[in-house]
């Protein structure tokens, strides 16, 4: 997946070695980057062969659906689905720490992330490399964010084709980082105009938007845990 | 001899008050809904002159749909819901035990606040 994460515990001994096995099948099997992966070969048109690919590309267009199409794996003209399964492979990590009975943890990938316990989280700020713009108390939540300041533009309207206006950074919070995380994509992808209106309805999750104007919108159920 | 005398038309204005009623749709699945809409029309005749303008004075929801838990959440209108601040930066991050949304890539990793905080913590 090309980048770091980084597991934290608190107290507890964790099964780190199988957390980051998990990982490295995941990135084996899911890396568009590399031709003989089974995402590769799926785009490519052959069949999905494991049950976790099949998984993948389900939630891949329910998602789709959800998000009234600004959440596209073919976003780009050809499959890539990592920005689902990124946060899919980070939820499974947290299953396996739970199942170990790990009670305070987080596991943080790329800055997207599942805690266990409270944790106090900063936000990136999206024009000050060395500050944050928000502090999240979070328990037990998964929290993702999308912007523009880590890759360039790399998020693209897809009914447009072109890189959206007016967001400079989207934070999803709720109970599940892959839903979370591809919502965080659709809000960053639909611009200014049209994501404070669909963050304001989402139901399980919510959302901190910071705009170009320098305005900070967040629903009142950002960073709350889940019920 | 000519006379000029300057002839001020008369200016008739005539406002009045319509409540129109629209037909019960189907919101997707979530129900019927029927808007109402107030329109006071002004007719401004001068001379031969008409002049007439409608403005919407309310927009009125009689039959929306809330018979689920989603529905009244969605009637609710939605920008007010969301709370504006400006944004701040907050530059101190001793008292901060995550980072999130910071780095997409190895590269950038390393001058990342999150690699800070765990250089800071010597892990």
């Amino acid at each position: 997946m090309g980048m770091p994460i980084v597991v934290e515990v608190r107290g507890d001994d964790a099964p780190f070695d199988e957390v980051f096995d998990w990982f490295r099948w995941v990135d084996a099997t899911f890396s568009t980057y590399r031709p003989e992966s089974e995402i590769s070969r799926v785009a490519r048109g052959e069949p999905p062969v494991s049950p976790e690919a099949r998984e993948i590309l389900e939630r891949c267009d329910q998602l789709r659906a959800q998000t009234n199409g600004y959440f596209d794996a073919y976003a780009g003209g050809t499959l890539d689905p990592s920005g689902l399964v990124k946060g899919w492979a980070v939820d499974r990590a947290a299953d396996l720490l739970d199942a170990a009975g790990v009670h305070e943890y987080v596991v943080n990938a790329g800055g997207d992330m599942r805690v266990r316990g409270t944790w106090r989280v900063g936000i990136q700020h999206p024009r000050e490399r060395d500050a944050v713009a928000a502090v999240v108390e979070a328990t037990d939540l998964a929290l993702a964010t999308s912007g523009e300041y880590a890759r360039g533009r790399h998020v693209l309207d897809p009914h447009t084709g072109a890189p959206p206006l007016g967001v400079l950074s989207a934070t999803i919070s709720g109970p599940d980082l892959a839903t979370a995380d591809a919502y965080a994509t659709a809000a960053l992808a639909m611009g200014a105009s049209i994501a404070p209106h669909w963050v304001a309805r989402l139901r399980g999750y919510g959302a901190l938007l910071i705009l170009d104007d320098e305005r900070v919108l967040s629903t009142p159920s950002f960073g709350c845990a889940p019920r | 001899m000519h006379a000029t005398v300057a002839v001020t038309p008369k200016k008739h204005v005539v406002t009045t008050t319509k409540t129109v009623q629209g037909s019960q749709g189907q919101a997707d699945r979530w129900g019927t809904v029927q808007v109402t809409l107030t329109v006071k029309k002004t007719t401004t005749t001068v001379g031969r002159k008409k002049t007439v303008k409608r403005t919407i004075t309310k927009v009125a929801v009689p039959v929306y749909p809330n018979h689920t838990d989603r529905s009244v959440f969605i009637n609710q209108q939605a920008i007010p819901l969301l709370v504006q601040e400006e944004l701040q930066a907050q530059f101190n991050i001793s008292q901060l035990q995550v980072i999130g949304g910071a780095t997409d890539t190895s590269y950038a990793f390393g001058q990342s606040l999150q690699a800070a905080l765990l250089a800071a913590k010597k892990l």
